[in-house]
């Protein structure tokens, strides 16, 4: 160990890089010095600035000595370098289950299920969250934990998750079941710009969860690439592949309708149910 | 492949075309003037790179086709063998009889990427 770390000090001090420094951080953080890890964390991101990591292992010690509002900036700043932190937002997600902010546990958790999709923690965080979330404005609705499916099929009935009235509610899922009902739609939902969903139907929970989150990736691409095509402002997206079609249809800054289908389903009457269901939502 | 790229660019409806690879590389191009390609090309790879871990993860198979549209215009996709061939299409056009008349040149697009 001491040989190591050794090594580490003297490569950080000849030729720096990131990766280093994290190595020694871990390393002098591991024999208990943590004030020397974080002076090997705060070098490090002096010098290379856009490392991410840095920030976590920074964040880490900080929750351990207590200091959670230095770990929060920290741990924010790291899912800014590098959105694909597993660490920084399964910690930041703690955080705000401690902090009783379901809402902003559940879009960290949701996120890193767009780069490590089906991961079974978060999977079962999500599900344990559900009942405690029902209270909060923007979380979904308690549902009873169900197991993953291996294919998107048709298991759920529609619910629901915005704030609203009873009314509101039986109206959207007129929206969405509508459009479920139309010949060899799977499944569809509502989710917000930020790829959380706010309702579904016919969608397991794991796909759905999947879905809302990479579906709002490709939307922020599609919007990029029709920028750079000198075409903005996407309505709507689909994607064909051999065993399926994805459609989302979209309202700028709002709510996008993805609908999961049968390959060969013409577009037309679904963008029709679409709006419909964004109508009922309150989002059209 | 720049060739069929201008050959293609005749059809009715559409407004440009670019080949790129998997990554988001530009293989050949024939975009108008004004349009930075290698813009293009990076996001629509990313278009793709999402679309593919979408298919991946729901067992849809190989992504076949991505169409993004707005009413400026849109954008049609389509695998040619290993890469993608990304055509602009006019707000006007119609975007079924184009996906039908780029079907020869995205077969000519992958034969020449298998070559």
């Amino acid at each position: 160990m001491e040989s190591e770390l050794e090594r580490l000090r003297k490569k950080v001090e000849n030729f720096p890089s990131a990766s280093a420094y994290n190595r020694l951080a871990e390393l002098v953080r591991s024999s208990g010095d943590d004030v020397g890890a974080e002076q090997a964390c705060r070098r490090c991101i002096k010098e290379f600035p856009r490392n991410g990591q840095a920030y976590v292992i920074l964040a880490e010690i900080e929750l351990g000595a207590g200091r959670k509002a230095e770990a929060v900036k920290h741990l924010l700043s790291a899912t800014e370098r590098d959105s694909r932190s597993y660490t920084a937002h399964n910690l930041l997600a703690e955080h705000y289950i401690a902090e009783r902010q379901i809402d902003q546990a559940l879009a960290h958790l949701r996120h890193i299920l767009t780069f490590k999709a089906n991961d079974p923690a978060i999977l079962q965080r999500i599900e344990q969250l559900r009942p405690a979330g029902a209270d909060s404005a923007v979380a979904r609705p308690a549902v009873a934990p169900r197991p993953p499916t291996a294919a998107p099929g048709i298991t759920a009935p529609a619910r629901t998750a915005q704030p609203g009235t009873a009314s509101h509610a039986a109206s959207r899922l007129t929206g969405l079941a509508a459009l479920c009902a139309e010949s060899g739609v799977r499944g569809a939902l509502v989710a917000d710009a930020r790829g959380r969903v706010v309702t579904s139907a016919g969608l397991a929970p794991d796909v759905e969860d999947l879905l809302a989150g990479l579906a709002a990736e490709i939307t922020g691409a599609a919007v990029r690439a029709l920028e750079a095509a000198g075409t903005p402002r996407l309505g709507v997206w689909s994607l064909t592949a051999a065993q399926g079609q994805i459609f989302a249809f979209r309202r700028e800054g709002d709510y996008t309708v993805v609908a999961l289908t049968e390959s060969g389903v013409r577009p037309a009457m679904l963008e029709l149910r679409a709006r419909q269901a964004l109508h009922d939502l309150g989002a059209a | 492949m720049q060739e069929i790229l201008v050959q293609l660019n005749r059809v009715r409806g559409v407004g440009g075309s670019l080949l790129v690879s998997g990554e988001g590389l530009t293989v050949a191009s024939a975009l108008r003037e004004g349009l930075d390609e290698t813009q293009l090309a990076a996001t629509v790879g990313e278009v793709i790179d999402h679309g593919q871990r979408l298919c991946q993860h729901l067992a849809l198979g190989a992504p076949r086709q991505l169409q993004a549209g707005s009413e400026q215009g849109s954008l049609l996709l389509a695998a040619a063998g290993n890469g993608w061939l990304v055509v602009i299409v006019d707000p006007a056009a119609n975007l079924a009889l184009l996906q039908l008349e780029t079907k020869p040149f995205i077969e000519r697009l992958a034969q020449r990427l298998s070559l």
